[in-house]
This record gives C-alpha cells, sequence and structure tokens, in this order.
C-alpha cells in the first residue's frame, strides 16, 4: 500500500467526522451554546487530568459529550430554579406573626403543570439519548477490529488479522506466524475506527478512556464491543472501573494514537523477528536468566533455549490463576510496565512523550525506552518483590484456594546481580 | 410438676421410642428408623418445651379441676372422630379386599383421628373452662396440626394444578385456560376487597366453592390422563458419528436439542448448505478460514445447524497433557443451537500444538474447517 | 391479633382515669415469663413498639458511627496521592463494609426504628399487628449487624464491595471468610426487614382508628407502607442472591462459574433488582418525614396530599423497572440500554413532583425555622442536587463517562446523605421531644445543623468534580500521574473532601452532645405539643403511655390533631382559622375519656432466642456445621416453644390476680 492512498483512506473519515459533528451543532441552538459554553469553561481552568471526562478527543466521546453538556445546563438551570424559590420562601414567608394561613390542599392545574413540565424536558432528553445508544453500539463502519483480555490486573491486546493478510488496513512486512500480542498500550492508527472486542479471564473489569469513549465491562464468557477512534495522536490514560479485586486501583491502560505512518514503522517493529543479544554481553547473560527464571510465564517471541537451541513458549496457565502473563518481546517498545501502573520512562523523559505536539509524538513515542531515560528504580523494585510493589494476594497461605497458583506475579527472590542481567537483557526488546 | 398436657406428650414419646426400638430391632429398615426416630426425638423436644414452660399447664392453677367439682359436671362436647376412626376400620377392611394403598390410606386415617381424639377428650376435661380448654387445645395442636395441613393444602393445590394443566389439550389453550383463572381471581379478589361487609362464612363459602372446583377439576383431568406429550428422541443411536469416544453417549441421552442462544458469546459458528463459517456476534460478517480467540481464557462458541442432518460440532484440541483432545456437543438438530465453552491453555504456535494439526472448529462430517489462531 | 380486649362485664372495677394495665404475675412455669416493666430485663425481653423503637434507633446509630470511623478512614487513606494509611486489603475491606454498614445497618434500621415507634401512634394502634415478631425482627438486625462486623476479628471482612459482584465474590478471588460473613449476616439482616414489612403492613391495613381512611393517613405512614411492599417484594430477590452466593462459595456450587457456562450478569441482575427498589426503601421514609414536618412549621397542609402519595406509589412501582441502569456499562445491548434509560428518567418524574409539592407546601406558609425545619429544607436543597445529578447519567451515554467514577458517588451520597440522612435528622429532633419528653438543645442544634450541611457539601461537593476529571471509586491510592493541574486538581479536591469528611463526623458529634446534655438530671420537660403538631401522634402524653392512647382517637381529619385544636370561623371561601384548645387540652379531654381494661401482649423469651440462632447456624455455615445443627436446634425449640406460649397470658396470671372467685363467679 503506497502512502498517499493510505493517506486518503484515513483522510476520508476525517472528513465525514466533521461534517457530522457540523450537522450536529446546528441541530439544536441550545447544543451550540453549551459546546461554547464548554470550551469556555475548559479553556479558562485550563486543565491537563488524563482522564477528564470532559476533553473529548475523538469522534466517540465528542458525541457523547455533545449530548451531555445541554444535559447538564438544564440540570443546572433547574436546580437555580429550586434554589431561588427556596430563597425566596426563606426570605418572604418567615414567621413575623401574620395569620395562619389558609389551609389549602393544593391547586389541581398547578400540580399538573408540574408533572408536564419535567415531562416535557425529560422527553426532549430521552430522544437523542436513544439515538446516540444507538450510534454508540453500531458496529458496521468498522476498520480495525482489536482483540482486549482483561485479567487481574492489566490488560492484553491482539491484533486481528483480516482474511487479507492486513492489521487494521496495514499490511505487515514482515510475514510471522504469531500474531502482534501487547499489554499495557495498545497502539491504534490515527482517524481509524477501530473497535475492540473485549473479554476476561478471570473476573470483571472495565475497558475505559475517558477522552476516546464511555466504558464498557469486559465479563469473563462474554465479548462486549468498544469503539475508539481518534484524530490526534498522543497517549490517552485510562483506567480499569469496574472493581476487580486486590489491586484495581493498579489497573490501569493507555491507547496510543499514531499517524498512519508511524504506525506502519509500529507494526514492522512488532513483527521482528527476535534478535539475539550479542555473546558475551551482560544482556546475554540477561537472556540466560530470562530463560531459567521468566519464560515460564512470560512469552518472548522468537527466543530460543539458549542450551536447547528448542523454540520457548510459555505456559502460564499452569502457575498464573488467571491464566497469563504480559507478553515482553518489545517491552521497550511501550513505555509502561505492570498493568500500566509504573513507566518505564523517567518523569523527565514521560514528560516529554506525553506533551509532545501530535506532529512530533509519533517519532517520540516509537523511539522506545533507552538506556538514559529507563525508570531503573521502579523497574529494579518490581523485580526484586512484586507483590510488594502491586498487591496481588492478602494472604499468601491462602492460595490453595488457587490450586497454589499465583494472582500476579511472585516474588522470585533474584539476586541484583540477575536484575541487572534482566534489566540488560529487556532493554534490548523492542 | 406434670400437667395433662406434659403427659400426653411423655406418653406419645415413650410410646414412638418403644416403637422405634421395636422396629429397629425386629425389622430394621432404614428409612423406618429415621422416621420413627426422628418422631422420637420431635416429640421428645415438644415435651421438653412444654414441661419446661408449662404454657399449656391448666390443671396446676385451676382451683375448680384440683377441687374435682365442676371438672366432672362439663359434658363431653360432640365429636367427629369415633366416627372417622369407625370409618377408617372400614376403610382398611375395604382395603384388605380391593387395594393395598386403600389399607395405608386407612391406617393413616385411623391414627389421624385416634390422635385427635385423644386430644379432644384430654382437652375438655382440663379445665372448667370451656373456652381456655379450647385454647389449650389449639396451642398445643397447631404447632403440629398448621404445618401438617399447610403442607398437605399446597401439595393438593400444586398436584391439582398440575393435573389439570397436563390435562388441557395443548400448550397454548393451558396459557389461555391460565390467563382466564388469573383473571377471574384477581376479579374475585377485587370484588371481594371492595365489599368491606363481607361475613366470615361467605368468605368461608366462596373460598371453599374456588377450593372444591379446584380440587374437582385436578381430580376430572387427573382421571382422564394426561394429554399426549412428544415422546423426547435421544440421539444416542447417533454416536457412531462421534468422534469424540463412546462416554458422550450418555450426555448425549441427556442433551436438551437446542440451548437458548447466550448473549455476547465469542463467536457464532454456522453451518449450511454453502458450508461451514462463523459470525462474531455484533459484526453481520460471514467468515471462514480461521478465527482469533484469546488464550486461557473460557471462549463461548455457539453452534446452528442450519441443515436437514444432524450435526456434531467438535473443537480440536492438541495433545496437551491433562486437557482432552477435543470437545464435542451432542447431535445438534436442524435449527438447532449449542454452545461449547472452550479454553485453549497454550498458544497455537506451541509446536505441541502444531504437531497435532493444529485447533480447530470442525463439524463431524463435513469437511470445512475453521483454523483457530491462538495469540 | 394480639391486642386482647378482655371482656370487662364480669370483672368491671371502679372506672378511673387512668387506664388498668394488667401485667403477667411471676408465678409461671419453670421458667419465669419475663414480667419486669422497668429494669434491663425489660428492654431484653419487651415487645412494646416504641421500646423496640427505641432500640433500633440505638443501635442503628451505634453503626452509623461504625461506618461513619470506615469513611473517616477511607477519606484519611485518599487525603493524598498513594495513601499508606490503609492496605489495599483493609482499603477494600472498609469500602464495603462501609457502604453495608451505612445502607443495611443504619438507614433501613433507622426508618425501622422511625416507623416502629410512630406508625401505630399515627394510626391510633396500640401496638404492631404481630408484637412477638416484631422483637424478632429487631433482635435478628442486631444480632445479624453484629455478627456481620464479627467478621472484622475472624479474619477479615468482605472486600468484594457492597455490590459483590461475582465472579469477584468467589472462593478463587475472595479467599478469606469475609464474604461469607457478608452473605450470611445479609441473610440475617433481611429476615428482620421481611417479618418488619409484614408486619407494618398488616398493621396499617388492619388496625388503624376509626374514621382513618387510607386518605386520611399521615403522609409519614403512607411512605412507609410504600417501603414495606418494596421491601416485602425486593428482599426475596436479594435472599435468593445471597443463597446462589452462599452455596458458589461453601457448597462448590456453580452459578457464576464462567468455566461451566454460567453467566456472571446474572448476579449485577439479581443484585440490582433488589438494589434499586432498596434505594427507594432507604429514602422514602425521611420523605415522609419530612412531608410531616414541613406543614407544621409552615402552618399547612402538605400541598397536593394525594399526589405526594401516588407519587410515592409511583416511585414504588417505577422503581423496578430501571434496575439496569446500573448496569449501563455492562454491555447490555443497546436495546436494553435504551430502554432503561428512558425508564430512569421517567421515574424523575414523580420525584420532582415531590420536591415540587414540599416547595409549595412551604409557599404562603408562616414559616418557623426551628431545627427540624432547617434539616427538611436541607433535604430539599441537598436531594435536589442528587436528583439532578441522577438525571445527568440517567442519560446512558453520559453515564457510560460517569458510572464507577467519583461523579457517581457523589450523586448518590447527596441523595442517601442529603435525602435519607438529613431526613432521618430532622425526625430525631421533631420527635425526639414525644419519643423522651425532652426538648434537644435549639441552639447546638443549629450548629448541629449547618456543620453537616457544610461538612457533608464539603466532603461530596468536590467528587463531583474528581469524578468528572475521571477518578474512579474504589481505588485504594490515587496517583498524581492521572491528577492534572489547576482548577480541577484531583488532588486538591481530594483533600478539601478529606476535610470536609471530619467536619460532618463533628457535626454528628455535636447530635451526640446534644442528646446527652438534654438528658442531663434537672433538664425541664418537654411541652406535650411544642410545635403545634397536626397528626395523631401527638394527642398523647409524651412518651406515650405503654398503651399509647387512653382512648383511641375517632379521625375525621386529614390532620386531626391540628382540627381539634382550630376551627374554621370563616363562611364561604373564606376561611379564618382559630384556636379553640391547645393541644393539653385535647390530650386531658382524652386522658377524660380513658378505656378501662386494656390488655397489652406480654413480653416474652422467644424472639430473642430464636432471632439468636440465626447468626449461630451462621458461625456453622462458615467454620462448622455441628455449630448449624446446635443453632437448628435452638431455632426449632424457640420456634416451638412460641407457638406452645399464649401471645397475652391468661386472665389468672395477671397481677393482681382477678382471682379464683371471679372465676367462679364468672363460669358459674
Amino acid at each position: 500500500m503506497s502512502h498517499s492512498e493510505d493517506h486518503d483512506r484515513t483522510m476520508s473519515p476525517l472528513t465525514t467526522t466533521t461534517s457530522r459533528l457540523g450537522r450536529m451543532g446546528r441541530r439544536t441552538t441550545l447544543t451550540a451554546i453549551a459546546v461554547t459554553l464548554g470550551s469556555a469553561v475548559l479553556a479558562g481552568c485550563a486543565t491537563n487530568a488524563p482522564q477528564d471526562t470532559w476533553k473529548p478527543a475523538g469522534e466517540n466521546a465528542q458525541k457523547i459529550q455533545n449530548l451531555q453538556w445541554p444535559v447538564f445546563l438544564t440540570a443546572g438551570v433547574v436546580g437555580v430554579i429550586v434554589m431561588a424559590a427556596i430563597g425566596i420562601i426563606v426570605l418572604r414567608f418567615r414567621d413575623k406573626g401574620q395569620p395562619i394561613p389558609e389551609q389549602t390542599h393544593g391547586k389541581a392545574w398547578l400540580e399538573y403543570m408540574f408533572i408536564a413540565i419535567p415531562a416535557v424536558i425529560l422527553a426532549a432528553i430521552a430522544i437523542p439519548t436513544v439515538g446516540l445508544v444507538m450510534a454508540l453500539n453500531s458496529t458496521d463502519d468498522t476498520e480495525c477490529i482489536i482483540n482486549v483480555t482483561g485479567q487481574q490486573w492489566w490488560w492484553e491486546y491482539d491484533y486481528e488479522v483480516s482474511a487479507d493478510g492486513t492489521i487494521c488496513g496495514f499490511a505487515p512486512s514482515a510475514v510471522e506466524a504469531s500474531p502482534i500480542i501487547t499489554s499495557g498500550q495498545v497502539v491504534i492508527p490515527a482517524n481509524t475506527k477501530v473497535l475492540l472486542r473485549g473479554t476476561s479471564r478471570d473476573v470483571i473489569h472495565s475497558y475505559w478512556i475517558p477522552r476516546l469513549n464511555g466504558k464498557r465491562d469486559m465479563v469473563p464468557g462474554r465479548v462486549h464491543f468498544l469503539r475508539l477512534e481518534s484524530d490526534t495522536p498522543g497517549i490517552y490514560a485510562g483506567q480499569c472501573t469496574e472493581f476487580c479485586g486486590l489491586s484495581h486501583a493498579n489497573m490501569r491502560m493507555e491507547t496510543v494514537v499514531l499517524e498512519s505512518g508511524d504506525f506502519q514503522k509500529w507494526l514492522d517493529n512488532e513483527l521482528e523477528p527476535y534478535s539475539a543479544p550479542a555473546a558475551g554481553t551482560l544482556a546475554a547473560e540477561g537472556e540466560a536468566t530470562f530463560v531459567a527464571q521468566c519464560s515460564r510465564c512470560h512469552q518472548v517471541n522468537g527466543l530460543l533455549d539458549p542450551n536447547k537451541g528448542t523454540l520457548v513458549v510459555s505456559y502460564p496457565d499452569q502457575f498464573v490463576y488467571s491464566g497469563a502473563s504480559p507478553n515482553l518481546t518489545n517491552l521497550m517498545g511501550r513505555n509502561t510496565f505492570a498493568g500500566a501502573s509504573w513507566d518505564l520512562l523517567t518523569p523527565e523523559c514521560r514528560a516529554d512523550v506525553w506533551d509532545a505536539t501530535p506532529e512530533e509524538f509519533g517519532a517520540k513515542y516509537l523511539a522506545g525506552v533507552t538506556p538514559e531515560c529507563l525508570n531503573e528504580i521502579d523497574l529494579r523494585e518490581w523485580l526484586r518483590n512484586a507483590p510488594a510493589k502491586k498487591p496481588m494476594y492478602a494472604d499468601p497461605t491462602m492460595l490453595d484456594e488457587t490450586d497454589g497458583k499465583t494472582r500476579g506475579m511472585p516474588y522470585l527472590g533474584l539476586s541484583e546481580d540477575q536484575i541487572d542481567q534482566l534489566i540488560a537483557y529487556l532493554l534490548e526488546r523492542k | 410438676m406434670f400437667t395433662t398436657g406434659s403427659k400426653l406428650l411423655l406418653g406419645a414419646t415413650v410410646s414412638a421410642l418403644v416403637g422405634t426400638l421395636l422396629y429397629g430391632l425386629l425389622v430394621g429398615g432404614i428409612m423406618g428408623t429415621v422416621g420413627l426416630v426422628s418422631l422420637t426425638v420431635g416429640l421428645a423436644c415438644v415435651a421438653g418445651i412444654n414441661i419446661s414452660t408449662r404454657d399449656a399447664n391448666v390443671a396446676a392453677e385451676d382451683a375448680v379441676t384440683t377441687s374435682g367439682l365442676a371438672a366432672s359436671t362439663l359434658r363431653p362436647n360432640a365429636s367427629i372422630w369415633p366416627l372417622a376412626f369407625g370409618v377408617a376400620a372400614a376403610v382398611i377392611v375395604l382395603g384388605l379386599v380391593v387395594h393395598a394403598v386403600v389399607v395405608i390410606i386407612g391406617i393413616v386415617l385411623m391414627l389421624v383421628s385416634g390422635l385427635e381424639w385423644l386430644l379432644q377428650s384430654w382437652s375438655e376435661g382440663a379445665s372448667s373452662d370451656r373456652s381456655h380448654n379450647r385454647e389449650v387445645r389449639s396451642r398445643l395442636a397447631y404447632t403440629a396440626e398448621m404445618p401438617v395441613a399447610a403442607a398437605i393444602g399446597l401439595g393438593l393445590i400444586v398436584f391439582a394444578f398440575s393435573r389439570v394443566m397436563l390435562g388441557v389439550a395443548t400448550k397454548s389453550a393451558t396459557i389461555v385456560a391460565f390467563a382466564v383463572v388469573g383473571s377471574i381471581v384477581l376479579l374475585g379478589g377485587a370484588l371481594i376487597s371492595r365489599s368491606r361487609g363481607l361475613s366470615t362464612p361467605r368468605m368461608f363459602g366462596i373460598f371453599s366453592v374456588a377450593g372444591v372446583v379446584l380440587l374437582g377439576g385436578g381430580a376430572v383431568m387427573g382421571l382422564q390422563g394426561e394429554r399426549d406429550i412428544e415422546a423426547h428422541h435421544t440421539t444416542a443411536h447417533y454416536a457412531e458419528l462421534d468422534e469424540c469416544g463412546t462416554e458422550e453417549i450418555s450426555a448425549d441421552e441427556h442433551a436438551s436439542q437446542t440451548v437458548a442462544g447466550k448473549a455476547s458469546s465469542a463467536a457464532e459458528v454456522i453451518l449450511d448448505d454453502s458450508g461451514l463459517f462463523y459470525e462474531l456476534p455484533g459484526i453481520n460478517q460471514k467468515r471462514t478460514g480461521s478465527i482469533q480467540l484469546p488464550r486461557s481464557s473460557a471462549n463461548n462458541i455457539l453452534f446452528r445447524n442450519e441443515t436437514n442432518t444432524p450435526r456434531r460440532f467438535i473443537a480440536e484440541l492438541a495433545e496437551i497433557e491433562g486437557s482432552p483432545a477435543r470437545l464435542c456437543t451432542a447431535l445438534v438438530e436442524e435449527g438447532g443451537v449449542q454452545l461449547l465453552t472452550i479454553h485453549y491453555p497454550v498458544p497455537s504456535f506451541d509446536p505441541v500444538v502444531e504437531e497435532s494439526g493444529g485447533y480447530a472448529l470442525v463439524v463431524a462430517g463435513v469437511d470445512d474447517r475453521i483454523e483457530v489462531v491462538v495469540p | 391479633m394480639a391486642i386482647i380486649e378482655r371482656p370487662s362485664e364480669e370483672v368491671a372495677l371502679a372506672p378511673s382515669s387512668v387506664p388498668e394495665v394488667a401485667t403477667p404475675s411471676t408465678s409461671y412455669g419453670i421458667f419465669r415469663r419475663p414480667v419486669e416493666t422497668t429494669g434491663w430485663k425489660s428492654w431484653l425481653f419487651t415487645i412494646d413498639h416504641k421500646k423496640l423503637g427505641i432500640m433500633y434507633g440505638v443501635v442503628a446509630m451505634f453503626f452509623f458511627i461504625v461506618g461513619g470511623i470506615e469513611a473517616l478512614l477511607i477519606r484519611l487513606q485518599l487525603a493524598g496521592p498513594n495513601g499508606t494509611v490503609l492496605s489495599a486489603d483493609k482499603y477494600n475491606q472498609m469500602f464495603t463494609m462501609h457502604a453495608t454498614t451505612m445502607v443495611f445497618l443504619f438507614v433501613m434500621p433507622m426508618a425501622a426504628a422511625f416507623a416502629n415507634y410512630f406508625v401505630p401512634l399515627q394510626i391510633g394502634a396500640r401496638d404492631v399487628a404481630f408484637p412477638r415478631i416484631n422483637a424478632f425482627g429487631f433482635w435478628a438486625f442486631c444480632f445479624g449487624g453484629i455478627f456481620l462486623n464479627t467478621s472484622w476479628f475472624l479474619g477479615g471482612a468482605a472486600d468484594g464491595g457492597w455490590f459483590m459482584y461475582a465472579p469477584n465474590s468467589s472462593v478463587a478471588f475472595s479467599p478469606s471468610n469475609g464474604v461469607d460473613f457478608w452473605g450470611l449476616g445479609l441473610q440475617i439482616t433481611g429476615i428482620a426487614s421481611l417479618t418488619g414489612a409484614i408486619n407494618l403492613i398488616v398493621t396499617v391495613i388492619n388496625m388503624r382508628a376509626p374514621g382513618m381512611s387510607l386518605m386520611k393517613m399521615p403522609i409519614f405512614t403512607w411512605m412507609v407502607v410504600v417501603v414495606q411492599f418494596l421491601l416485602l417484594f425486593a428482599m426475596p430477590v436479594i435472599t435468593v442472591a445471597l443463597f446462589m452466593l452462599m452455596f458458589q462459595r461453601s457448597f462448590d456450587a456453580t452459578f457464576f462459574s464462567v468455566e461451566a457456562g454460567a453467566d456472571p450478569l446474572l448476579w449485577q441482575h439479581l443484585f440490582w433488582i433488589f438494589g434499586h427498589p432498596e434505594v427507594y426503601i432507604i429514602v422514602l421514609p425521611s420523605f415522609g418525614i419530612v412531608s410531616e414536618i414541613l406543614p407544621v412549621f409552615s402552618k399547612k397542609p402538605l400541598f397536593g396530599y394525594p399526589l405526594v402519595v401516588f407519587s410515592g406509589a409511583a416511585i414504588g412501582f417505577v422503581g423496578w423497572g430501571v434496575w439496569a441502569h446500573h448496569m449501563f456499562a455492562s454491555g447490555l445491548g443497546p436495546i436494553s440500554v435504551a430502554a432503561f434509560s428512558v425508564a430512569t428518567m421517567a421515574i424523575a418524574i414523580p420525584t420532582g413532583v415531590k420536591i415540587v409539592n414540599w416547595t409549595m407546601t412551604m409557599w404562603g406558609g408562616k414559616i418557623k425555622f426551628t431545627v427540624p425545619m432547617l434539616y427538611a429544607v436541607g433535604v430539599i436543597v441537598q436531594f435536589t442536587i442528587g436528583g439532578l445529578s441522577g438525571v445527568t447519567h440517567s442519560v446512558a451515554p453520559s453515564d457510560t463517562q460517569q458510572t464507577d467514577t467519583y461523579y457517581i458517588v457523589a450523586h448518590f451520597h447527596y441523595v442517601i446523605f442529603g435525602g435519607a440522612v438529613l431526613g432521618l435528622f430532622a425526625g430525631f429532633y421533631y420527635w425526639w421531644p414525644k419519643m423522651f419528653g425532652k426538648m434537644l438543645s435549639e441552639r447546638l442544634g443549629r450548629w448541629n445543623f449547618w456543620l453537616t450541611i457544610i461538612g457533608m457539601n464539603l466532603t461530596f461537593g468536590p467528587m463531583h468534580v474528581v469524578g468528572l476529571q475521571g477518578q474512579p471509586r474504589r481505588m485504594y491510592v490515587w496517583t498524581e500521574n492521572r491528577a492534572g493541574e489547576g482548577f480541577f486538581n484531583i488532588g486538591f479536591w481530594n483533600l478539601v473532601a478529606s476535610i470536609g469528611s471530619f467536619v460532618l463526623a463533628l457535626g454528628v458529634l455535636t447530635f451526640l452532645i446534644n442528646v446527652v446534655i438534654s438528658h442531663r438530671k434537672g433538664t425541664a420537660k418537654a411541652p406535650l405539643d411544642p410545635w403545634d403538631a397536626r397528626s395523631l401522634e401527638w394527642i398523647t402524653t409524651s412518651p406515650p403511655k405503654e398503651h399509647n392512647f387512653d382512648r383511641i382517637p375517632t379521625v375525621g381529619h386529614l390532620d386531626e390533631f391540628f382540627h381539634r385544636k382550630y376551627e374554621d370561623r370563616g363562611s364561604g371561601d373564606h376561611h379564618e382559622f382559630h384556636q379553640v384548645a391547645t393541644g393539653e387540652e385535647v390530650v386531658a379531654n382524652e386522658e377524660a375519656h380513658a378505656e378501662s381494661h386494656i390488655h397489652l401482649p406480654s413480653p416474652s423469651y422467644w424472639p430473642i432466642l430464636l432471632a439468636l440462632s440465626l447468626p449461630i447456624m451462621g458461625y456453622g455455615i462458615i467454620f462448622n456445621l455441628f455449630l448449624l445443627f446446635g443453632g437448628a436446634v435452638l431455632a426449632l425449640v424457640s420456634l416451638y416453644g412460641w407457638g406452645l406460649e399464649p401471645h397475652t397470658a391468661g386472665d389468672d396470671e395477671f397481677d393482681p390476680p382477678t382471682g379464683a372467685a371471679l372465676e367462679v363467679a364468672a363460669h358459674g
């Protein structure tokens, strides 16, 4: 696929998006006022809380925003009216020695009016609500399917390869049997209507990127959909919002939006064959340690056992209750670890990537984690004793209930040397 | 110390104990022994409570009775129990001629009427105050009578209803009939609640009529017999099509022919005359070739058979230790739907899986194949 | 029926102004029947609805403090980023138990306290229909609550959230016994609610004073009846769900096991079919209290009484059709979501009707802003905020942004604290002189009110902000990375909320101080009719006598007491009300015409014993099945003892004994 074609393909949804937004804006003056007011308030109190629900960065969230502003406004107006009435009552009808008021039991017309007014307001809200519910659940315009699977306490993504061998409409350069599988951050192309098909391996989790769409629970045994789309490259933060046990607070996710060219690069990098570390380096020792200590659960695609020369396949199903551990093939290509709870980048490098302009963002993100930028502190703590950093089970003696399988990464008792080796090895995984 | 009521209960307890011992030693049936032991324990419990609370005690503080004056002058009330006892004896004799069941009914009737007789005569002599005696009797007896009567009453209602339901010619007629009955009950209830002055006897009359109608209906329908209910064909004779081995046969015998479609399944595999394909629910797109499913997750796959031949849906798994080589549904009839919950423990690129031919979804007797990619 | 009027012809004594209340004699059986009218035994074995009401109140207040301490710990943990006050495990237990305690052990029983105490008084009855069941209900609640909280000391409390979603509630994910305690504890308190519901429904339907038609019934009683019907139908649903949970956890059932083909959404549906009506169960009694207080202090009848009644009933009905709005993000499919979204909007109409009618009741009134009135107005204002934020997430797409964030926490605290709890406090101040014959201090009351209002708005107001800024609920820590900067900074508002929670705690503390001060020795007795009230419960002494009314009042008006005090001297359309009697005079008139020979049901050991067997069985299921057997034996013994015991002791067991001579004479 040539670049210009690519561009056309991705441009067309953008134009339809804008025109649709325009139609919506014109639909009611109220909406327009609300949106203006909304943006004014947001501009006035500029904030960059990454999970702000009122700062849409994609079509789906924008549609929600367009509906909820007038509703908030109406609610606010009604509230002010009630408060004003109470205020008047407090001021005017105090007992100042006036005679006992008439013992009236009500006025029928007044009461009917007070039923009719809220009914009309609510009907006016109900109609667009139903329309939007349907629109947010439609799947007809899907351009890219990504499967997402939640487990305690992280998300795993695998990219669906369509019948013609493309991924999200992009042809991968390398032909690799195993699909792309990542965790923590999902990378999507800009201006593409992505459909997440989500499920869970253990308890119910909820997928939520506030700036791209509302949340959707991911329930074991069921597959639910969530539409994601954005036209602005960047990282969009989210958080699991269905209480999912001990480390619910540490289950985060991030959606990374890349321009089509950058996405193609990312895709090609993901599918690059495994390159073993050069012999005699610290990283090579790290590979051996990894095979001995980590590969039971963590898959690195293409990794060969240095002793036997066979392909190393992990079996987390036997050791972890949820049955999965993050795939580490391109760990340093993403910039978080442990359920996106901790950054692989130092705070400065992180800020550099997060605050990058949409134009610069792609290159900065694709650079991955360089040795200078590596947040060694958190990564070391994690390798030293993972459950101490991220609570995984309240009482280790109760592991019997899960047939001795751990929930999340156990304490491995690695020596500092082993940790050094592993970090050197992992730094090359990108 | 011991009131008449306590004596009655103690006596019953002792007799039950003796009965239990005799039965246990001489006959020794498990159910019988358990029943009798329960009876003994229950009676002992009630007797104990009665003694300790002495709530049913009358004689102890009834000056008139203890002086022996008034109690003897009270004439006994009319009683139905001697008659019932006699009828029971007749029923037993009749049963000996006709059928064993009638004998059992007769014995139960005799026991009940005997016990009630006993209770009545005891309570009438308890004190000199008739109303007090009635109250004492009901207090003691209701704790047993009410639960038993309620159980029997409910049982009769349920049984009569079920007979009527099974007797009505078709399923839809049943629905109509019960909608009508329900409306009548509702209407009747509304009317009763409207007329405040409805006297107790009239209420009793109305409920009696309703009860008689119900029981009568049940009896008539029960004698008439059930409607023709379509026989449930098992699919055991299709076992030869089975690739899952013989152990699946017993599942076939009890398999429901169609399960309700489960919402939000991972995929819906459909076999029609054009072949085998699948859809991802919510995405209206026929797909063939391969499907991508998550590892170590409960994947619910629905199979829908749109062909004329009953088919068996099979998930081919690999030869991995500790998991079955394949999972099968029972035979799915035309238009039927069944569900498999599949758990893939290792990815499809694992050498063991590749050697055994990879994961796939197939239908026995059909060549089409959907490869399963497990990342 | 429990109240037995003794036939008085044979034993006619000299008529007296004070009716004779017969009490059982002491010589009775091996166990004496409890007879005490004073001392701790008189409370333990009482079946008097007023004593039970007070005990409901005391125990509920205790659990309010427990739940409040849990809330303070939660706020301490969240005051700053990466809080270390609580571990993740303890935090999860804390928010689970905070919600469970507040809902099941505070608001519901506190409403039951008022219902128990005032429904018989408001309808002119001497007690509830089934006084022993009433006692059993209280003890089941009390023991259930204690049972639930013993889990803190027996391996940890429940940690799955009060909604206890499957499969996170199964043993693999929650291996401690906490969830078992939770399920069984709620089962036990559920029995209490169910028995209470049946009891009050029968009481109100059958035992109203002569002349009191349903549409002349005080509004509080009306709301209580609606709530009891809700309980009657909602409790069985949660009972089934809890049994499923128990079988899943204790006996390896697979109701929620996905591998066995189950669908975890089943639990959510069951829980919310109960859980949503539960919201109205919590809030409607307070609406009733507010609807009582506003007319009294506005000197006007409730505006649109029939409409308030019917809107209450409408809420009760429609409340059953909106449960899935708790599940908009659960993946139900667009049709269900749209339908439940519209139904949820519809329920805003009857709720709005109430607000409007309250406002109209005050409009044109002659308003005295006493502390109960302040609280009632507080309810209108605070609940309106909660109701309107509720409308914003009846819009399902908008709700998918807000659900499970602090915005929802803000919303339901405005509803539950602003609607229900403030209403209960209004009830405390309003009815305190009736219940205890002492006035609570108005000055301290005002401190109490303003501290509470400021505290609650400081605590729950900022939660709107942090919720819309994307802070999810139930997280034991929040991080600077997601906090943002500027005015909407999550960290700042979390700190404000934490400070607010302590102000709120101070407000509640003021109430407790007020209670203590008002009950010091030597404080003046409250006047009989301190508020110039309008309904039946005031036509008797304060506190009411054991038999409530010397003469069962005959009712002619909706606001009977008001109409006995005031007379319309106007003509035609012109109304002019003049006081013709004081409250004291009305009550004195009743006393002068007292009925003689009132038999009240006698106290009993059995209700408390039967209730005691329930937690024993609960411990049995969790720890040892033999204990279950022991509990079952106690239950059986208590049931039969109860069945064998006369509800009212016989004539000859009363003191003063009516004597054998009289009996002989009577029986000829």
